[in-house]
């Protein structure tokens, strides 16, 4: 056991220095495995019958982004997660196919797999499901999530096979891991907050699981309290800083503006998601009621501020509705006639509101890695009236250096950001597409 | 089944909210004045109007636009002074090449002259640069559209 366990590097989890690991396995050994009381968070949740909250809390536990394959039939499993130094770990088939989905699974295995991580057979799932938040879930959330997966077209398919690397290939390491980093618990309603703040805390940390991006990770690969929300980087991208720093964070934005964004992906001023936010809104956050949306606004700005540098960003003021760019650099020029069609020289969308970047983070943050990102591999918002494409540009006519050039106008023109060695990330961003 | 507002006029057009206008117009109206060019709002031979801004049709959804109002080159009024000005100032210096970029350079050199009514250099470089025309005529549509502002002033 000892053995086993030298495999994670516990050095830096934080647990207080007075419990020792003999009582913390007792503790996960006597984890309740029953229903934790369904808090007044919980009742907000819309839906007449089993399968209609289903539905609702299918998407806004957003399983549908990594439960399907880039292209592939809807909660099918096979969506790949390359995890560096580890492996790849692809998602399961969770439609109710008997062999290959969760369809001859029994309901208190299904609330053990989604809540506990670990299905029939004491097969532990990887935290790449984010089963330790989910358990905030009550026990009939999640059966009524299977009620409407089990409405749904079936898949006879299998997911491809893991490739992890020896010891991570062990599922059974996961004991360990979850004994430092996981599964909490259904939690009792704060007293001292409004039931707005209770719904809107229990949706960002149950279903919404936003910290499983949003939050950087601990060494042991679990959740980083202290800096709970203070971004991340994620298969080459920033995620940004969502705590309530006014400067790092979303503290400067209004509660409009955060609702607006949820809701539709955009907010006039700060751009439009991009990349797997995107995926976020377009399959999860747009179909929330907006009483969900204001409760997690009401709770996301009560969090903790966490300082990040790199998530901070300050804006020049460009004229609105100067039709004048510098001619003065590549860069510029580039701007002008391969991005100017489309997001206008100032910036402020010519097609529609989705185009307008006018304040949003990545024109500076980050030394550009979204901005490139964005570059090289465009991004697709699904939206109320279709899908909103920003196209890459990457096998057309611009080479990476003219990338690199459009980026570093970008960021110099709209933001007092200073960037450098943007061709290498470009080419870098370049390599590790798919 | 979305109702769109097309030159003053209301039409109803049996379509998914995924299609973009420039097909509405040109494969279902027979409007066929805006061009296909690029496909990906490169090349701005597809502009039109929505609510008076110059917008690339063929990278807009309709369910998008919804009950604004769109102007497609065939509705310019030709008793509009800027369009009448724009139109003398093409014809007084030839700009016309090959042609087929010409719509979209003539709606966004209009929507410019109404928001910048005596444009710089500058102003016209980068308020065109997003309208390629393969002939090269770049240098007499700048000509034009200073030609254009001054029969204005």
């Amino acid at each position: 056991m000892t053995h086993a366990f030298s495999f994670l590097p516990a050095k830096r989890v934080s647990l207080s220095g007075t419990v020792t690991l003999t009582a913390l396995l007792l503790a996960t050994l006597c984890l309740p495995t029953h229903a934790a009381h369904a808090s007044a968070a919980e009742e907000g949740t819309p839906g007449n019958t089993p399968v209609e909250r289903g539905q609702y809390l299918t998407h806004a536990s957003d399983c549908e982004v990594c439960h399907t394959a880039p292209g592939g039939m809807p909660y099918a499993g096979g969506r790949a997660f390359k995890i560096p130094g580890m492996g790849v770990v692809y998602s399961t088939n969770i439609t109710a196919d008997k062999q290959h989905g969760v369809g001859a699974w029994s309901d208190a295995e299904f609330v053990a797999a989604v809540k506990q991580g670990v299905s029939p057979g004491g097969k532990h799932l990887y935290p790449a499901m984010p089963y330790p938040a989910y358990s905030r879930l009550s026990d009939q959330d999640v059966r009524d999530i299977r009620a409407y997966l089990a409405t749904l077209p079936t898949s006879a398919s299998a997911a491809p096979k893991n490739n992890l690397r020896f010891p991570f290939s062990i599922r059974s390491l996961m004991i360990f891991w979850n004994i430092i980093n996981g599964p909490t618990s259904a939690y009792p309603d704060d007293t001292s907050k409004s039931a707005q703040w209770n719904r809107g805390r229990w949706l960002v940390e149950g279903p919404g699981h936003c910290a499983d991006c949003h939050s950087p990770r601990t060494l042991t690969f679990g959740l980083s309290s202290s800096k709970a929300f203070g971004g991340n980087t994620l298969n080459g991208w920033r995620i940004y800083n969502i705590s309530s720093d006014p400067k790092s964070g979303i503290g400067g934005w209004t509660e409009a503006e955060l609702a607006q964004y949820l809701s539709t992906g955009h907010a006039d001023g700060h751009g439009t998601a991009s990349g797997d936010m995107a995926d976020v809104i377009g399959h999860s956050l747009r179909y929330l009621t907006p009483a969900d949306i204001q409760a997690m606004v009401t709770y996301l700005r009560s969090t903790k501020p966490v300082s990040t540098p790199q998530d901070s960003v300050t804006f020049r003021n460009v004229a609105n509705g100067d039709a004048s760019l510098p001619q003065n650099s590549r860069g510029a020029r580039l701007y002008a006639s391969a991005c100017a069609g489309c997001h206008l020289p100032d910036g402020t969308g010519r097609q529609s509101s989705f185009a307008s970047i006018a304040g949003g983070r990545s024109l500076g943050a980050d030394n550009g890695r979204n901005l490139i990102q964005v570059l090289v591999n465009g991004t697709g918002l699904q939206t109320a009236t279709g899908v909103q494409i920003m196209p890459h540009f990457t096998g057309g006519g611009l080479s990476n250096r003219d990338l690199a050039d459009i980026a570093a106008f970008v960021m110099t023109h709209f933001t007092t950001a200073q960037p450098h060695d943007l061709e290498k990330q470009v080419e870098q961003t370049v390599k590790e597409r798919d | 089944m979305p109702t769109l507002m097309i030159n003053g006029q209301p039409h109803s057009v049996d379509v998914d909210a995924d299609t973009p206008l420039l097909w509405v117009l040109r494969d279902i109206l027979g409007l066929n004045a805006a061009k296909f060019g690029c496909g990906i709002a490169q090349c701005g031979a597809c502009t039109v109007y929505v609510d008076g801004k110059a917008v690339r049709a063929c990278n807009l959804p309709v369910g998008l636009v919804g009950t604004r109002a769109i102007t497609t080159p065939e509705g310019l009024e030709s008793a509009d002074p800027v369009v009448q000005a724009v139109k003398s100032a093409w014809v007084a210096l030839d700009v016309v090449q090959c042609g087929y970029c010409q719509p979209g350079q003539v709606m966004a050199a209009v929507a410019l002259l109404r928001t910048t009514p005596n444009p710089t250099d500058e102003q016209i470089d980068s308020a065109m640069s997003g309208n390629m025309c393969r002939c090269g005529t770049y240098m007499r549509i700048r000509a034009a559209i200073h030609h254009a502002a001054g029969e204005l002033a």
